[in-house]
């Protein structure tokens, strides 16, 4: 073994405190230090999931308190799979903006490079902590950070965007403390598989009220119709990459943090149908409205929220195809969703208030970004050869299999709309005549090569798309293994 | 490495090369652009045998790919089209921006037909399908001209039929628990009976939109005219076809097995029917040469898909006969009007007037394919016309064969209006400069013209091939049988075959022609449409007094009230009436915290009551 998975937790939060010092030495530590974090947690994550494929999960015991009453880390198949993911799209997000206020002064700078490094250490947390109390931590830890950057630009939009968001995260934890007390109250334990093997003890009522109101604190980061109001401000408001910062990292550890409740600690089956029913109205409600947006980042932002809505229904199909589709899924909208958050950020570039009219006639000017964004709108639509459409055909195949005939067809019809919208913004891209007069800004070396090799990796999976799939296999199965982790994480304690 | 992964890697690597050649040179362009439509081509006709399965196998979906008789049949039309076509885009497309674009999606979507009619299982099918579906997009909004309105509409309309199709897909393995198209087959007898009959639906609403059948083809004419001419002539030649090949394999090979099969069959028959009559008459309306074009390709695609829709065997060798011949002749069509719209800038009817004396070879090409369109003997339109009457009466189709008819008539209006539009009547001045089109422009649409004439007299030249795909799919031996047993070919009488009636009828008509053009040569006067002493009038300079404007006036005011409801016009509507209902949910965020605070709890009240219902 590499490395252990508290030093997902430990590296980050140790260089939090770090940077502010040096950078009184030496200003551009604060830029490169979280570089150098996020890069080497993607390296141990990666080396890690190696590790896991030999020999099996790993249980991280913190401080010699054995679960279920100490504080332990898992790193699974599945939730490495995850944390890969994240850290790597963290070091991306990283490397795009790695110039980010450069001419500034570095304070703004400092905040940004530290608060993204937090964004992503809370979501690696949320993934790995094996305890619901540590979770709600990292979730906090999350937010926090989540709203800090996004009244990054302090101007009056960004602090409404910031408050509303605050608004609904505190309503968030508050449901979220009080599900932690009630299991707490029955059970006396936090420790997720303990929960998991003690929950059939527990009285149905409370079990019941728990449980909605985990779905309601985690839906508000999750961003379930109707817990998301704050998300397309957030998305607008924040600065470009924190958009796909959120889009790629948070959400999906919001994601990992439901399905975590109802495919491990709870034995619920109907949760499975709330999580089909809660996808769909999600998924119908965002795509609709990201119809009707005229702005560029409002209208990905609404995107993004759809997908999340697939991936829910994806996992609530509750089959091991069905899971497999959602972890497609969330592979794919992470990455693709990042190329068009990157690319269409310098499509509007400076533009005031980013409207999708300012993309007209961009081809010309930019051509490999607009050439990008195209790769990108193409793949998120579903089309072959692009990764897309192999999450696509997986989901559907794996409906098909329970014999949603139905679903298969809403699921299908609202992808229509998904390509109206993507293709109108292409469409202006290349065919409309720039009105603005203003020169447009050519991305930087660092971004470019992060857009790029975003770009790369949607057209690799896209052509071969077994590079992946035997991992998100083994994902599945680890996820929908229960048993085993219950197992896994209790044996440590004889 | 097997061969037809060669040819998909030739295609796909030659299509990024040629995108991208664009800086070097245009000439290295031109070159590498043809030899990646030519060397594919070379290598399908030497090198792609019969019944060999490749198959790249992936972790999930294994895609297979090989030939059967039938795709072989359609790749003839493919691959002799794109080379063709190919050598007329490169004069057509000279001097014109953003080439290496349009060249990209010209091959990707080359290679993606090529790619269809290759798949042996499905997955692979939609894959190639929607590579053609946005390449071809891209190439529709290639003129920048409207593109929000007709590129979304033809990608709308392409997307619900994909996903129709893809439904079909998911659902076919979810029953047989494998993509492969055979397995589709040969298990489909033993499904339920809904799936028997949604799934063949569904995939016929998945053909029938590139196919443009009413009432999926909303997107075509447009889309048709949009296009550059070089292009239109491989979309409604070859890539239209494609829905005819998805549909040959449902007709054939799945609807044969359910009882209500005929009954699907009449009513795809008869939409085609209605398709082919109702454009024909808006091809007679219109005063623009391409568009005329686009509604009539529409038409001729509701001939062919009547035939494969009867599918009795006499109806579909006409139905496949016919897709070949309008591959041919249409694509000739749309090249001449290309080479026009180059000469001259325009493809009004009613500015042009004249060019037989300028454009000559485009005139004869031009000639010869509307005779063929039209279904005169001896070109190829009449044979494969008159079996697709024969066999609808055979078939007691008795109402269709009047349609068919009246819309096959009708259709002579139209193809007089090309070639009157265009190329005869009296010479403007303003047109004096106009020459004849370059060489490469030329050949390949005089090649294509002499590839009708010759399959109108020799059409067991393509028979053959149709034979075998249709025994193929499990249709009798009708090889020298069926299409010898038609009236056409039959002895008339006791021993009086018609053949060398019909040649007899054209060397009379030859003869005559000779005879006139040489007794009247040296009468001859040219005069031009202000050449007029008749009226007492002097007519102004300004004034458009072409032989073609308001053609057809009487005829047009005749039919006006069948072509007065356009599924168009209610589709739009219907667009416009879902985007404003999304307005209404689009309001739901009104951006205001307090209402988000309270949804949440609205949210929250509704889990716990359901809470009992949902967990039990």
């Amino acid at each position: 073994m590499v490395g252990s998975p508290v030093l997902f937790v430990a590296i980050p939060l140790l260089a939090a405190f770090i940077i502010p010092l040096t950078g009184m030495m030496w200003k551009n530590s604060v830029r490169v230090i979280p570089g150098l974090v996020l890069a080497f947690m993607f390296f141990l994550s990666i080396s890690l999931m190696g590790y896991v494929n030999e020999h099996g999960t790993i249980v991280e015991v913190l401080a010699g308190w054995k679960p279920p009453i100490g504080i332990n880390l898992v790193f699974s198949p599945f939730t490495g799979f995850l944390t890969t993911l994240m850290t790597f799209l963290g070091f991306i997000v990283w490397l795009y903006s790695y110039k980010f206020k450069r001419n500034v002064d570095f304070e703004p700078s400092m905040k940004y490079f530290m608060l993204l490094m937090l964004l992503v250490t809370g979501s690696v947390g949320i993934v790995l902590t094996g305890d619901i109390f540590n979770m709600f931590v990292f979730i906090e830890i999350v937010s926090i950070s989540g709203y800090g950057l996004t009244s990054f630009y302090t101007r009056r939009d960004s602090a409404e965007a910031a408050f509303k968001f605050l608004f609904m995260g505190a309503i968030a934890s508050t449901f979220l403390l009080i599900a932690i007390m009630i299991i707490y109250s029955q059970l006396g334990t936090l420790n997720i598989a303990d929960i998991a093997e003690k929950m059939p003890m527990m009285d149905h009522k409370l079990k019941v009220l728990s449980l909605v109101f985990f779905i309601l604190a985690i839906g508000v980061e999750a961003e379930i119709f109707p817990l998301n109001g704050w998300a397309p401000d957030v998305y607008t408001e924040a600065p470009g990459p924190i958009g796909a910062a959120f889009a790629g990292i948070v959400v999906k550890a919001a994601i990992y943090a439901s399905v975590r409740l109802v495919y491990t600690m709870y034995d619920f089956s109907g949760a499975f149908d709330l999580f089909i029913i809660i996808g769909l109205i999600t998924f119908i409600m965002a795509e609709t409205t990201a119809l009707r947006q005229d702005r560029l980042k409002r209208m990905l932002a609404y995107s993004s929220i759809g997908q999340m809505g697939l991936v829910m229904i994806a996992f609530g199909i509750g089959t091991k195809e069905g899971v497999y589709a959602a972890l497609f899924l969330m592979f794919n909208h992470a990455i693709i969703k990042s190329l068009l958050f990157f690319s269409g950020s310098y499509l509007v570039f400076n533009k005031k208030n980013k409207y999708i009219k300012h993309v007209n006639g961009m081809g010309k000017y930019l051509p490999i970004t607009s050439v990008l964004f195209t790769i990108g709108a193409f793949a998120i639509i579903g089309l072959p050869p692009f990764a897309g459409f192999w999450s696509k055909l997986a989901i559907l195949t794996a409906a098909a299999d329970n014999k949603m005939v139905v679903l298969i067809a809403v699921i299908l019809i609202i992808s229509i709309l998904e390509a109206v919208y993507y293709l109108r913004v292409v469409n202006r891209i290349y065919f409309y005549d720039k009105k603005e007069k203003t020169e447009p800004k050519k991305p930087s070396l660092n971004a470019l090569v992060a857009m790029i090799s975003l770009g790369v990796i949607v057209l690799v999976i896209g052509f071969y798309p077994d590079l992946i799939s035997g991992i998100l296999d083994r994902a599945a199965a680890d996820l929908l293994d229960k048993g085993n982790y219950i197992k896994d994480v209790l044996t440590l304690n004889k | 490495m097997d061969i037809i992964i060669l040819i998909l890697i030739v295609f796909f690597a030659g299509a990024v090369l040629t995108a991208f050649s664009e800086k070097i040179s245009t000439l290295v362009q031109d070159i590498l652009f043809l030899g990646t439509l030519i060397v594919p081509a070379i290598l399908f006709f030497t090198g792609v045998e019969m019944n060999t399965d490749t198959i790249i196998s992936f972790n999930k979906v294994p895609l297979n790919l090989g030939m059967t008789p039938l795709s072989y049949y359609f790749a003839l039309i493919v691959m002799g089209l794109a080379v063709l076509t190919g050598v007329y885009t490169v004069g057509q497309m000279k001097g014109k921006k953003r080439k290496g674009y349009f060249y990209l999606n010209y091959i990707l979507s080359i290679g993606a037909m090529f790619g269809i009619l290759m798949s042996k299982d499905l997955v692979s099918f939609f894959i190639f399908w929607e590579i053609m579906t946005w390449a071809s997009y891209l190439i529709v909004i290639y003129n920048g001209k409207n593109v929000q309105k007709i590129g979304i509409k033809y990608f709308v309309m392409s997307a619900i039929g994909a996903y129709a199709m893809l439904m079909a897909i998911v659902l076919t393995h979810s029953l047989t628990g494998s993509f492969l198209i055979s397995d589709l087959i040969s298990g489909f007898g033993s499904w339920d009976h809904g799936m028997q009959i949604l799934i063949p639906v569904l995939l016929l609403v998945g053909f029938g939109v590139k196919a443009a059948i009413m009432p999926l083809h909303i997107w075509a004419p447009d889309a048709y005219s949009n296009s550059p001419m070089s292009y239109t002539a491989i979309f409604s030649g070859a890539l239209s076809k494609m829905g005819v090949y998805g549909m040959v394999i449902v007709f054939l090979a799945l609807l044969t097995k359910v009882p209500e099969g005929a009954l699907i069959r009449d009513i795809v028959a008869w939409m085609a029917a209605i398709t082919a009559a109702i454009s024909t008459l808006y091809a007679i309306k219109q005063d623009d040469a391409k568009r005329l074009l686009a509604f009539s390709s529409i038409g001729q695609l509701g001939y062919i898909v009547i035939g494969v829709a009867i599918g009795t065997p006499m109806a579909m060798l006409a139905g496949l006969f016919l897709a070949f011949m309008h591959g041919v002749f249409k694509s000739t069509l749309f090249m001449v009007v290309g080479a026009v719209e180059k000469q001259t800038g325009t493809t009004d009817f009613t500015e042009i007037t004249g060019l037989i004396r300028k454009m000559p070879w485009t005139f004869l090409a031009a000639l010869i394919s509307i005779i063929a369109l039209a279904g005169i003997p001896p070109l190829g339109g009449f044979v494969g016309k008159w079996m697709l009457y024969e066999s609808l009466i055979q078939s007691d189709h008795f109402m269709l064969v009047t349609l068919v008819f009246f819309s096959s008539t009708a259709a002579f209006l139209y193809c007089y209006k090309i070639l009157f539009g265009f190329f005869l009547g009296q010479e403007e001045k303003e047109w004096s400069h106009v020459k004849e089109a370059p060489a490469l422009m030329v050949v390949p649409m005089i090649i294509l013209s002499i590839i009708s004439v010759v399959l109108g007299t020799f059409p067991q030249l393509i028979m053959k091939p149709i034979n075998a795909a249709m025994t193929f799919y499990g249709m009798p031996d009708t090889y020298g049988v069926l299409w010898k047993e038609s009236m056409l070919f039959n002895k008339w009488g006791s021993d009086i075959a018609l053949t060398p009636i019909m040649y007899g009828i054209m060397a009379i008509f030859i003869v005559v022609a000779i005879f006139l053009f040489f007794r009247n040569r040296s009468r001859t006067r040219y005069v031009t449409t202000k050449d007029i002493s008749t009226s007492g009038e002097i007519p102004k300079e300004h004034e458009n007094l072409t032989f073609t404007r308001g053609f057809f006036q009487p005829f047009l005011r005749a039919v006006e009230p069948v072509m007065r409801k356009q599924i168009d016009k209610y589709m739009l509507s219907f667009a416009q009436g879902i985007e404003d209902l999304f307005e209404f949910t689009r309001r739901i965020y009104n951006g205001n915290g307090q209402s988000y605070a309270i949804y949440a709890m609205i949210f929250l009240i509704i889990l716990l009551v359901l809470g009992k219902n949902l967990f039990g």
